[in-house]
């Protein structure tokens, strides 16, 4: 899933201010499930801004609702109508949703309530950790099933750095070192010879790096 | 009224439906604990028109069901019902009679259990009633076999007294079918009879001696004139002959009267033995001797009196047609008791004689044979019947139950509307718990009734039972596991975060491959992890519902009067205080406005944000202490929820002093020193909080 | 000759070499460098320039080793893939290469979380491994990364690094195979205090015939203050400083005394050893040091060839 997680509210008060009828806006999808913006981080976050707007002595009004996910047209659309009196959206969805509310409401203010963080795993309840980079060209086969893109801090693709030490990363004593992971996974899996090939340089331009990615299925669209 | 349709049983606590009259034990129970005991008294009350009686006496099969019996033992449900039903509160209850009388009048044969009930709901509905009673005296077997150390007389009376005070018309020392028979009634204008004489007639030894000795007496017979006040004989040594209730009642009177040695003969073994394993308990605890597998064969006299019983010993063969193996002669074990008294205890029949012509009963039933046990309807149109005399001895509270059912199907009759026909509740199969639940759920023993110690009990006939203090009863209501009352996901709304699989302290929600995520509404205690947890708002629960503590804020804070800086407390009901303390916090503070929770972990941050957005100046938590928490495993949880509060709180601008989270004292509701710092902190803001 | 540098006339001549560090300043002063040029003109017989060595930014390596040539010094030019893409790599390769620049170490650097701008976005466009590949076929292929052919020549003399003390143990050789199959001429190793750590690793390099690809120079880092020995220990990572070396300096009268003794010892041990084709002292702000450590260790006079 997407990782997400919701903003300072520090920051979301100074962005929120002066709006008169702000509606802080769910996503009942992957922020949900990070616990930054389903229904009841909206119901604590709209709570506490009419808190901080009453202290500060300003007029508004907060409203609240959520929707499935705020990265698909139709779920977005569904809010046009309680959208019509507010001057501000405060959408607690990843990027992706704040960006299609602002394509679909031009008119309306749309702020960002959390910032996006990863695609990872849960590893336990409120303990999220990345595993894919979207690199757009997978190379885990070649890997041991583990991602030295997204989990090496410095994306090496041949192994260990001089750093790695006690299988953990030159940059923490808590980050694993990826390449260990690795290579004690192939060990378990008797592949330790696919270490010795020189891993070719990578092509970046899938990763974002040739521009703006977009994705077109000839048989589904219409 | 008793709701008689049928009821899902996959939406009711087993405790309720073990109970024939479907009393609603888990909301009295709840409400007990939380110290609503008015409240609990009206539920109770609503449903059985003999509450004290039950509390006593009952045979409690809700017990037997309740789910914290598998764990490690039951709510003590019935004790709790006397509780509720004792306190003060109880003249608060006023039952209300419809505006306009329906103009019938009903007549109810027999003042027992069944025949009071009838008569109380009949009135409710309206109509007059009248009850003919072939005793001097009103209540049936409460009055004269029920004996006086397990239901004190002026309780009987007062219960009784509240019925009658609903306008019924008594009539007393008038066996209906001798004097009048059924028919005279409708000719006096009657357009409805139930029938409700009970089971009285004796059923007989049939064993030598028995009629041929002075001290050979029916335990119905012996019961009676010990409950009026009469010593039918000065006995010594007596044998009581039976293992039912009615035998033990008789033992344990018989101790009373001043009878040195008593022993019960019976049949079968102890496990097979009718009588509440409670009572046959508190007999041999008061010194009554049991002679299991033991059959009597002869009485044996001197001088026209009971001198001895002879007896032989049994051993149990095959299960006979009822499953229960029936006793087999040893033969060479034969024994002598030597007696001055033996007490027939083998059972009563309903002496249906008088009516059997009316309602065509063949001579040899002595059951008034109805047509099922939901209408009551005998063969004899406007003519119902029910309790003991069609059951054979039961129970009080099926007595009730048959009283209740009467009125409905007469009610109908009256309005000249067709009875509905319900089939019987089938025995709903009691549920397992999964051993893992067994485990995870914290074990708090039974609270112990109080009773008289032996040799008090045996200088007369005082109650043996003491009622529980208001300690007790909630300590006991606070075991509930609240049964169907816990968590319902809204599969609409359901993400398939699982984080209600990863927080339930008892492992309760599954998963499917697809996500589909299954609460088992049995297993569930309610302790409202999940539904607070879950990010969708999911789940709902049915205690403690999140809307009803957001509402419960908003109520308390209507009520301040703003004499100072207002404060919504939170307390957990699991707590160690009484009513007592509850009033003196609001004597003392009246400014804290108390909201009472099970368990802080329902208390989510967007709640203490609410309580602070109603206006109020502060706001306290306060935990039970660990001791009394179902669910300890969650409280780090709630600790770590509340300091994510606290921040919240503080980056709003607000001074984090104004939120005290504390532990409650081990007795009492919360440390006065705490709630003058916390007003303390927020009079004057910026002071360093002490924790 | 690959690239007909001073360093690989030495190595490839059978000779035992001595390299050292010079790091540039965090100014743009000539002076600093031009003054360890200096110092250390006489005793090494090449000086590597570090490339915003721990991820602080100071004057590039590149003109740091121009200021070097114009003194006489031989530079060897370090690169860090932290800081620049494949398309900067291979200008800068190529500058170097018009500056008369003959010795390129590749190294992934250290990452920029403990910079001074930890903030900073991290390139790790190639890896260092992909960078001596990439080196290796500008110089005999005459390509760039993605074929295209380079006009001239591009005569460098590869190094790369190894750290025989960083995990996990076993791969640390199969890491030299690949640097050595990539291209890399010299390694210059991370600084060695644990000697039979060190000679361990060495027999596996010697198992896999690694000492005959390649010239591998034994990194020494000589040891100030005791402060120093558990700064390394406890904050470096990849380093092992084995507690008798923290005691020794803990012991000590002469703390710098016993450093110098302590470096010594080791290049004694060090000589020894089967493989190892000279040494690279890393004097970290203590490069006044290097020329007496030299000559102690019977070093001097640097052959001329
Ligand atoms: C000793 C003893 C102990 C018991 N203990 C318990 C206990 O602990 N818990 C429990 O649940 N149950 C107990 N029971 C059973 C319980 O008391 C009965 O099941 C219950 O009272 C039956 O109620 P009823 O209204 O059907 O009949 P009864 O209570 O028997 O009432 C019938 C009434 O009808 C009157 N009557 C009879 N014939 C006529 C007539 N022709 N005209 C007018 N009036 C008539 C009788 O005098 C009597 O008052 C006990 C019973 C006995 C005998
Ligand atoms: S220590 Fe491991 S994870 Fe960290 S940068 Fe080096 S190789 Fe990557
Ligand atoms: S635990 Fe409570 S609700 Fe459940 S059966 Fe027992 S008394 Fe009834
Ligand atoms: S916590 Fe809520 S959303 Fe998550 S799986 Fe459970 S019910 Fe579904
Ligand atoms: S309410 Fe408590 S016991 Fe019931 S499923 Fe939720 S977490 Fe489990």
């Amino acid at each position: 899933m997407i990782t997400l997680e919701q903003k300072k509210f520090e920051e979301i008060e100074k962005m929120t201010k002066g709006y008169s009828r702000l509606l802080v806006l769910g996503c009942e999808t992957c922020s949900a499930m990070s616990f930054a913006g389903g229904q009841r981080q909206v119901e604590e976050l709209a709570s506490a801004i009419r808190m901080a707007q009453k202290t500060s002595g300003q007029e508004g009004e907060v409203l609240e609702d959520a929707i499935a996910r705020q990265c698909e047209p139709e779920f977005v659309d569904l809010i046009r109508d309680k959208l019509a009196g507010c001057d501000a959206v405060l959408s607690l969805a990843c990027g992706a949703g704040v960006q299609l509310l602002s394509e679909r409401f031009p008119d309306k203010v749309i702020l960002p309530g959390c910032n996006t963080t990863f695609l990872g795993v849960t590893e336990e309840l409120g303990v999220w950790s990345e595993r894919c980079a979207g690199c757009g060209n997978c190379i885990l086969d070649k890997t041991a099933g583990l991602c030295p893109i997204a989990r090496c801090s410095k994306q090496l693709l041949n192994g260990p750095c001089g750093g790695s030490m006690n299988g953990k990363c030159e940059i923490s004593k808590d980050v694993d070192c990826v390449w260990q992971l690795i290579i004690d996974r192939l060990a378990r899996l008797n592949r330790l010879e696919m270490l010795e090939e020189i891993f070719p340089v990578k092509d970046w331009s899938p990763a974002g790096h040739g521009g703006p990615r977009k994705m077109v299925r000839e048989d589904l669209k219409s | 009224m008793s709701d008689t349709s049928p009821i899902n049983p996959m939406a009711h606590p087993p405790c309720k439906l073990a109970c024939p009259i479907l009393t609603d034990v888990r909301e009295y129970v709840q409400l007990i604990a939380e110290r609503r005991f008015d409240e609990a008294f009206a539920t109770i009350r609503r449903q059985n028109p003999l509450p004290r009686v039950c509390g006593r006496i009952c045979t409690h099969p809700c017990e037997t069901a309740c789910k914290r019996g598998q764990i490690e033992e039951p709510i003590a449900i019935a004790a709790l019902k006397r509780f509720a039903s004792d306190g003060p509160w109880k003249n608060q209850y006023k039952p209300v009679l419809p505006d306009k009388p329906s103009g019938h009048k009903v007549a109810v044969i027999g003042s027992g259990p069944a025949g009071l009930a009838a008569a109380h709901d009949l009135a409710l509905l309206g109509h007059h009633v009248t009850i003919f009673e072939a005793l001097p005296v009103l209540g049936g077997m409460l009055r004269v076999g029920v004996p006086e150390y397990r239901l004190p007389k002026n309780v009987l009376d007062e219960e009784i007294q509240a019925i009658v005070d609903l306008g019924i018309e008594i009539k007393t020392g008038v066996r209906i079918g001798a004097q009048i028979k059924l028919s005279d009634l409708f000719e006096q204008g009657y357009k409805a009879v139930f029938v409700a004489i009970g089971a009285h007639k004796d059923r007989k030894l049939g064993i030598a001696g028995e009629d041929q000795f002075e001290g050979v007496i029916s335990a119905v017979s012996f019961l009676r004139a010990v409950n009026q006040g009469q010593n039918p004989k000065e006995t010594k040594k007596a044998a009581v002959i039976g293992g039912g209730n009615t035998a033990i009642d008789s033992a344990r009177c018989l101790l009373r009267m001043g009878a040195e040695s008593v022993h019960i003969v019976y049949r079968r073994s102890r496990d097979e033995m009718p009588a509440a394993q409670e009572e046959i308990e508190e007999a041999i605890h008061e010194g009554v001797q049991i002679a299991y597998l033991t059959s009597p064969l002869k009485i044996l006299g001197e001088d026209g009196k009971v001198s001895a019983l002879k007896c032989i010993k049994n051993e149990l063969g095959e299960p006979d047609a009822s499953g229960r193996r029936s006793p087999k002669p040893v033969p060479g074990t034969e024994f002598t008791l030597d007696v001055d008294m033996v007490i027939a205890a083998i059972g009563q029949a309903p002496d249906s004689s008088l009516v059997a012509d009316e309602l065509g009963l063949t001579e040899r039933r002595e059951r008034i044979i109805v047509e099922g046990p939901y209408t009551l309807v005998t063969t004899r149109p406007g003519v119902f019947a029910g309790g003991d005399a069609v059951t054979g001895p039961a129970t009080v509270v099926e007595a009730i139950s048959a009283g209740k059912r009467a009125a409905l199907s007469i009610d109908h009759y009256l309005k000249g509307e067709s009875i509905p026909a319900i089939e019987p509740a089938k025995d709903v199969e009691k549920v397992s718990l999964a051993r893992s639940v067994v485990e995870k759920t914290r074990k708090f023993p039974r609270c112990k009734k109080i009773s008289l110690p032996a040799d008090q009990r045996l200088r007369g006939f005082k109650e043996v039972e003491s009622v529980f203090s208001e300690d007790l009863a909630t300590k006991e209501a606070l075991r509930c596991l609240h049964c169907y009352l816990g968590a319902r996901i809204d599969a609409e709304k359901c993400v398939s975060c699982l984080t209600c699989v990863r927080v339930c302290p008892l492992g309760i929600p599954t998963t499917s491959k697809m996500g589909e995520i299954t609460i088992d509404p049995f297993a569930c205690q309610a302790c409202g992890v999940c539904a607070l947890e879950c990010p969708v708002r999911a789940i709902d629960i049915s205690l403690d519902p999140r809307t009803e503590i957001a509402q419960d804020i908003k109520k308390a804070m209507s009520t301040s009067q703003h004499s100072g800086p207002v404060i919504v407390g939170f307390f957990d009901l699991h707590g160690n205080f009484d009513s007592s303390d509850v009033e003196n916090l609001r004597q003392d503070y009246p400014h804290v406005l108390p909201v009472m929770v099970f368990g802080l972990r329902r208390i989510d941050t967007s709640d203490i944000l609410k309580a602070f957005e109603c206006g109020a100046d502060g706001v306290l938590l306060a935990r039970c202490p660990p001791e009394s928490d179902p669910f300890p495993e969650a409280t780090d949880r709630v600790k770590r929820r509340m300091a994510h509060a606290r921040a919240l709180v503080e980056a709003l601008g607000l001074d984090g002093g104004r939120l005290e989270i504390c532990d409650m004292p081990e007795q009492g509701l919360v440390q006065k020193e705490l709630i003058d710092g916390l007003i303390q902190r927020i009079k004057e803001p910026g002071q360093v909080r002490s924790e | 000759m690959k690239s007909g540098s001073n360093l690989e006339r030495i190595l490839e001549g059978g000779q035992f070499a001595v390299t050292a560090e010079a790091g540039p300043p965090k100014g743009s002063s000539p002076k600093v460098i031009q003054r360890k040029g200096e110092l250390l003109k006489l005793c090494c017989d090449a000086l590597n320039v570090t490339d915003n060595q721990t991820a602080i930014v100071r004057m590039s390596s590149l003109s740091g080793c121009v200021l070097l040539k114009e003194l006489g010094v031989e530079p060897v030019l370090q690169m860090v893939v932290r800081d620049r893409n494949r398309l900067a790599l291979q200008g800068d390769i190529l500058g170097a290469a018009a500056l008369g620049i003959r010795n390129v170490l590749c190294l992934s650097g250290d990452h920029q979380r403990f910079g001074n701008h930890p903030a900073a976005k991290g390139v790790y466009d190639i890896d260092s491994i992909q960078f001596i590949q990439m080196v290796k076929t500008m110089r005999d292929e005459h390509r760039f990364l993605n074929g295209e052919e380079i006009s001239g020549d591009v005569p460098f003399f590869i190094g790369a690094a190894a750290n025989p003390f960083a995990d996990p143990f076993e791969f640390r050789v199969t890491r030299l195979a690949k640097k050595v199959n990539a291209g890399a001429d010299f390694i210059q190793t991370q600084g060695i205090f644990d000697v039979p750590k060190f000679v361990e690793w060495m027999k596996m390099v010697r198992d896999r015939g690694l000492h005959e690809k390649t010239h591998i120079l034994a990194g020494l880092i000589p040891i100030k203050s005791v402060g120093m020995a558990r700064y390394m220990r406890n904050n470096v990572s990849g380093l092992s400083v084995p507690q008798e070396i923290v005691d020794r300096m803990a012991d000590a009268k002469d703390a710098k005394e016993e450093g110098v003794k302590i470096c010594l010892e080791t290049i004694e041990q060090l000589k020894e050893v089967e493989g190892i084709h000279g040494i690279h002292i890393m004097a970290v702000a203590w490069e006044d040091i290097v020329p007496r450590i030299v000559e102690e260790a019977g070093l001097m006079p640097r052959p001329v060839v």
